[in-house]
């Protein structure tokens, strides 16, 4: 069947069986291999993506599901070259080891902070339960959640005052 | 003290931190391509059964699908293991575990691969089983290797120092405890995957998610009937390992796969499921301790028995119990000590490394009896650690004389200094309505690298590119831990470059050099070494090739900065690629190679002989019961760790902190169950690994001990952390409630049930 | 390859289920696409994600209408939600994870029908009503008779579950759900324990619903146990008194994640839990 949505700001039509699951399509028929697979069952966030702005696991969307809808993956997140505050943050705070749980949490983290732009640490931590991490304990992806948030806060407020100057 | 220096010691940002963040950096799992070839395997799922017939008519005739393959394809020996040839790649007369790879299915797609493998079956015979390593090791109990030499024994290993036996007798106060550890699964997020092919030379190219791709090879060609020379092994960054793909896991099966794929590329990807069945796992043990001490608290003697289940087929099992006697006797300074440790064969899935490998079993044992020790001659449990904790110089369990760096006493000076261990009463005294909380302290030792029959060997090679960039050829796999970017932090501080600028290549067999496991705590200091040795040796080539260029020079006028070199005393600057030019091709490489030094002439001591150079810790952990559900909370946690120089802040606390999760995880939340060989524990929703509400704020501290033998002062950080959340949480829980539960995790139903027994028990006294 | 229905409109639904009657009903799919992850057969599935009726959440009178399709995250955003039922909050700000919420609903809850799913307990004790449709009827029956046993429910062929209804009279002042799971999210819950008190200014017990989730088959209530409280202080005392009869009341199995032993002594337990409540009000 073809199914028509919206993936990283592009408009894409794919023709695809309608069961076929989205995190198939993202990695094997899209090379979209940002998003991981880490159980198949919902249960470790790894393949988390952003639908119409909602973290859901790719997992467990079927193809025709994705039609209307808007998609981002962990690839669409950087603008013009430049990457996302929650990405520069991850980084910068040693968020990242392995990196195979990564592309999940950022976009868990998108969603949490569209929500919640100061979240508490517990807050992160409740925002970040649905992605499981072997390798970092947590401790520094709500470091980089705070400071990111923080940056977020600042750009807001810096483009509203560009736009009021 | 040490010098300031511009990027050690220093938090840079990982090198590869940017690729994984943005989903460009390509993992085993991520390679795709045109005409490929999927390929799975059907396990057997029975414990221990004679083979009598597999049928794969009905797989073949699947449309899609292009081979299916039993022993009977293989044209080598069909067995591989590092220590013992014992596995099969397919099974042929015998399933040992449930794991077991019966057939393997090349398909175009993954539908036809799943219908192909579910079509599959096989003529069997159940067989008796032994699930446990005591049993297996009586005279009556089931072989589950009809062809092993000592029977169910894997690896028997008796290390004595002093007199023992006598030595009981000269102790006023001896403690007597059963001690079980289950076993762990190690839960890598990415599971095992790879991709191959034969390239036009003929060459069989494996890019696969391994700990070992240079070892592999001695397992690969013999396994397959292929010639060594003619196999390449390529690894990408590594989506977690911690033990887990040190060795063969699919490598054997994508290469089989690859001589059937009529020349076009294979790829497997193993699901959760699969890799929960096919997998090593940490070897669970019973171990059973008595420990002795004088008046004063003073450590006498210690005799301990330590069984590990080794599963059904050796691994390295043998190579963890061994470990575990090395270490039973944790950071402490004890004269008489008995250790005898069996690795036994049983029905029950395959025991190997994992993070600790044997240590974090005995430290769990060692550490309680500690405090059980201290509470029986009311000694304050930090008192009694203080009073024989080792100190450089001490000889250890085992008879080595610590003649490295030996921070273990000051990592517990440093923890009872600290506000939360000063803290700790008045936060127990708060302790709100059906809550008890308690403190719990541990200390800790683990050795670094191979033991000396096993030369721990790194090859480093480092090259000034045609355009002037500085580039690693990392030999050491990252398998998360950062020690690639690591790599580039300290060539980048030899040769005044940022690592931003520099370039770096993954372990390859074609392109980098062979220089061991990634594994060992020793994935930054052997290569470290050596890469220091070789950056240092290009520094020098370099400023003798500038020397032309500016008269009257001398070498030590000149610095290196990123992308250029300056003459210093006339600010004169040269781009390095511009230096570049100067250098012939074989000039542009520069190797060197390092063996880590190892204890000499006591290899008598231990199986493989002791080792030399340990990295230590002190934990300290707060948990709060509840006393309506049990359910036990870890409130804070403290690490004090001397892993001798830290290289970078950042990446030490990202080790010590991933290593207390999943320490935490053994203790509270990680039951893998296995009844009679069947696994019941499945996938990831009956595995319980922590969440992020999980895991508390945890408090890293390091002492810095210089290491001279390490490169820049450092040692191995990646295991130290591993060994101490268990029995720290333990001896809280103990604090809290006064009950010692025999067989973590200590999960809320074993705590209620256990503090209930408790008050039942005052009750009718 | 499995057919995928997305229908826009009910209508559609009767017309599909019509031609396809094996078809499965799903919206978030967050328990049955686990389910046929180990499935052979392929039947076709349907969603229900695209229906907009299923997802309204609206007042009428005295009554609350929540959609079956309504995602939990959307549940918890709910302003009436959260001015009249904060006992339902509680209780999905514990299910799954983020993303589970996201994507489960309060529906497909009810139609996995499983003791241990999070929203049954407070809706037990709220007295929600389930709407039931098909092409030619609408019936309502209270949840406490809907559902019949693990993953059955009284749902007859060709009917789903539209939504559910609630009564905004609720005359209780105190209100508390507890979740003993395995770890702090991503966990199915051992025990469950869901409470609506109304308690006096002087802290007697004038009214007590009571819920248990994970304690048998289906969920379990107590009308004994809430009667023997009525009337009586909200003290440590008056709950021992009462343990006995929650210990008679439950029926709770051994499977991979507990004991009966445990789960029995545990729904006893999470009574004394209702004590931080003593001054009313703290919901």
């Amino acid at each position: 069947m073809k199914v028509f949505f919206i993936l990283n700001g592009l408009q894409t039509i794919i023709d695809v069986d309608p069961d076929r699951r989205v995190v198939d399509i993202l990695r094997e028929d899209l090379q979209l291999t940002g998003t991981k697979e880490g159980c198949g069952s919902g249960e470790c966030g790894a393949c988390s993506i952003l639908v119409d702005g909602e973290s859901r696991l790719s997992c467990l969307i079927l193809a025709a599901q994705l039609e209307g809808r808007q998609v981002v993956t962990v690839e669409g997140l950087a603008a013009g070259g430049k990457m996302h505050p929650v990405q520069e943050a991850f980084v910068e705070h040693g968020a990242v080891q392995c990196g195979f749980c990564t592309p999940g949490m950022v976009m868990a983290v998108v969603d949490l902070l569209s929500r919640n732009a100061e979240p508490t640490r517990s807050e992160v931590r409740e925002g970040i339960s649905g992605n499981l991490c072997r390798c970092t304990g947590y401790q520094k992806i709500v470091d980089a959640v705070e400071a990111a948030a923080k940056a977020m806060k600042n750009e807001g407020l810096r483009v509203k005052n560009d736009g009021e100057g | 003290m040490h010098s300031e220096k511009r990027l050690v010691g220093k938090t840079v940002p990982r090198f590869d931190a940017v690729t994984k963040v943005t989903g460009r950096e390509k993992y085993a799992a991520d390679y795709y391509g045109d005409a490929f070839l999927w390929a799975g395997v059907k396990r057997a799922g029975v414990p221990h059964a004679r083979l009598n017939g597999i049928d794969i008519t009905a797989a073949k005739s699947i449309p899609g699908v292009v081979a299916v393959l039993t022993h009977k394809d293989v044209k080598g020996t069909n067995r591989y293991g590092i220590i013992r040839k014992d596995e099969p790649i397919l099974a042929e007369s015998i399933v040992h575990h449930c794991g077991d790879a019966v057939a393997l299915v090349l398909a175009e797609d993954r539908a036809a691969l799943r219908h192909a493998i579910e079509s599959i079956t096989f003529d069997y015979e159940l067989l008796p089983g032994v699930f446990d390593p005591e049993e297996a090791l009586k005279e009556t109990a089931v072989k589950v290797h009809e062809d092993s030499p000592e029977g169910n024994i894997i690896r028997y290993v008796p290390v004595v120092t002093g007199t023992p036996e006598s030595a009981f007798n000269e102790c006023n106060t001896v403690v007597e405890a059963v001690f079980e550890v289950p076993r762990q699964e190690h839960a890598y997020l990415e599971t095992e995957a790879g991709w191959a092919y034969f390239d036009k030379t003929g060459q069989l190219v494996i890019v696969v998610a391994t700990q070992t791709p240079f070892r592999d090879r001695f397992e690969i060609a013999p396994a397959l009937g292929l010639d060594m020379e003619k196999i390449r092994l390529i690894v990408p960054y590594l989506g977690g390992a911690f033990g887990g793909k040190d060795g063969i896991t699919l490598q054997c099966l994508l290469g089989l796969a690859a001589l059937h794929s009529g020349g076009r590329p294979v790829k497997m990807w193993w699901d959760r499921e699969e890799s929960f069945l096919a997998s090593v796992k940490r070897l669970p043990a019973r171990m059973h301790y008595r420990l002795g001490a004088k008046r004063d608290g003073i450590l006498h003697a210690l005799e301990c028995r330590l069984y590990f289940d080794g599963g059904s087929y050796a691994s390295l099992g043998g190579e963890v119990m061994t470990l575990a006697a090395e270490h039973a006797g944790s950071a402490y300074r004890i004269p008489h000590v008995s250790i005898k440790g069996w690795c036994v064969y049983t029905n029950n899935p395959v025991g190997g490394p994992f993070r600790g490998f044997g240590v974090p079993q005995v430290t769990a044992a060692m550490e309680q009896m500690v405090d059980m020790l201290s509470l029986k001659i009311r000694m304050d449990p930090l008192e009694i650690r203080r009073k024989n904790i080792v100190r450089q110089g001490d000889a250890n369990c085992v008879g080595v004389a610590l003649t490295q760096s030996t921070g273990a006493e000051e990592c517990l000076r440093v923890l009872s200094e600290h506000p939360l261990w000063r803290e700790k009463d008045t936060w127990k005294a708060s302790a709100g309505p059906f809550k008890a909380r308690g403190v719990g302290i541990a200390c800790m030792a683990h050795a670094m690298g191979y033991p000396p029959v096993v030369p721990d060997v790194a090859n480093a090679k480092i090259e000034l590119t045609e355009e002037g960039k500085i580039r690693v050829y990392a030999g050491v796999v990252d398998m998360g831990q950062g020690n690639a970017s690591t790599y580039l932090q300290m060539a980048g501080e030899i040769l005044g470059q940022d690592i931003t600028g520099m370039e770096l290549v993954l372990p390859d067999t074609e392109r980098t050099l062979p220089s061991g496991s990634s594994s060992a705590s020793r994935t930054t200091y052997t290569y470290g070494n050596a890469l220091i040795k070789a950056a240092n040796t290009l520094k020098m080539r370099i400023f003798e090739k500038i020397l032309p260029l500016v008269q009257g020079s001398d070498v030590s006028e000149f610095v290196l900065a990123p992308a250029m070199v300056i003459h210093v005393p006339t600010g004169k600057e040269v781009s390095l690629k511009e230096v570049s030019r100067f250098f012939s091709e074989s000039e542009r490489v520069c190797t060197d190679n390092f063996t880590m030094p190892v204890v000499k002439g006591m290899n008598d001591v231990i199986y493989m002989g002791p080792h030399l150079i340990y990295s230590y810790g002190t934990h300290l952990v707060y948990v709060e019961i509840d006393r309506l559900t049990g359910e036990t909370e870890v409130k804070n946690y403290l690490a004090v760790t001397d892993a001798g120089r830290v290289i970078n802040p950042q990446v030490f606390e990202q080790q010590i902190q991933g290593a207390i999760a999943q320490g935490l995880g053994y203790a509270l939340y990680e039951d893998y169950r296995v009844a009679e060989g069947v696994h019941l524990t499945r996938d990831l929703a009956t595995y319980i690994i922590p969440t992020s509400m999980d895991i508390p704020e945890m408090t890293s501290v390091p002492v810095e001990t210089i290491e001279e033998s390490g490169p820049f002062g450092m040692k191995g950080a990646g295991e130290i952390a591993m060994s101490g959340p268990l029995p720290a949480v333990a001896n809280a829980i103990y604090d809290a409630c006064g009950i010692r539960i025999p067989d973590p995790p200590f999960t809320a139903e074993k705590i209620l049930m256990a503090m209930q027994d408790k008050d039942r028990g005052e009750i009718s006294q | 390859m499995r057919e995928v229905f997305i229908p826009d409109h009910l209508d559609e639904i009767w017309d599909i289920l019509e031609r396809e009657p094996k078809a499965l009903l799903y919206a978030g799919g967050t328990d049955l696409l686990v389910r046929l992850r180990a499935s052979k057969t392929l039947e076709p599935l349907i969603c229900l994600d695209g229906i907009h009726e299923l997802k309204e959440i609206y007042q009428q009178g005295n009554l609350v209408f929540i959609g079956s399709c309504v995602s939990h995250t959307k549940l918890m955003e709910n302003p009436l939600i959260q001015k009249y039922f904060p006992l339902l909050i509680q209780a999905v700000k514990v299910l799954g994870s983020p993303p589970v919420r996201n994507m489960g609903t309060i529906g497909g809850n009810i139609c996995t029908a499983s003791p241990a799913g999070d929203t049954l307990p407070p809706l037990y004790t709220l007295g929600a009503v389930v709407e039931i449709r098909s092409i030619e009827s609408n019936r309502l029956m209270p949840l406490k008779g809907f559902i019949k046993s693990p993953g059955k429910t009284a749902l007859q062929k060709s009917e789903i579950v539209y939504g559910v209804w609630i009564s905004t009279d609720q005359d209780y002042n105190v209100c508390h759900y507890e979740k003993v799971g395995q770890r702090k999210a991503l966990a199915i819950a051992i025990a469950s324990f869901a409470a609506l008190l109304k308690l006096s200014e002087s802290g007697i017990i004038e009214n007590a619903r009571f819920a248990w989730g994970s304690m048998a088959p289906v969920i379990v209530t107590s009308q004994e146990a809430e009667g023997a409280l009525i009337g009586r202080p909200l003290t440590e005392e008056s709950l021992r008194a009462v343990v006995p009869l929650v210990e008679k009341a439950v029926s709770p199995i051994d499977d991979v994640r507990a004991s009966a032993e445990y789960r029995r002594i545990v729904a006893g337990n999470l009574l004394f839990r209702l004590l931080k409540h003593r001054n009313h009000g703290n919901t």
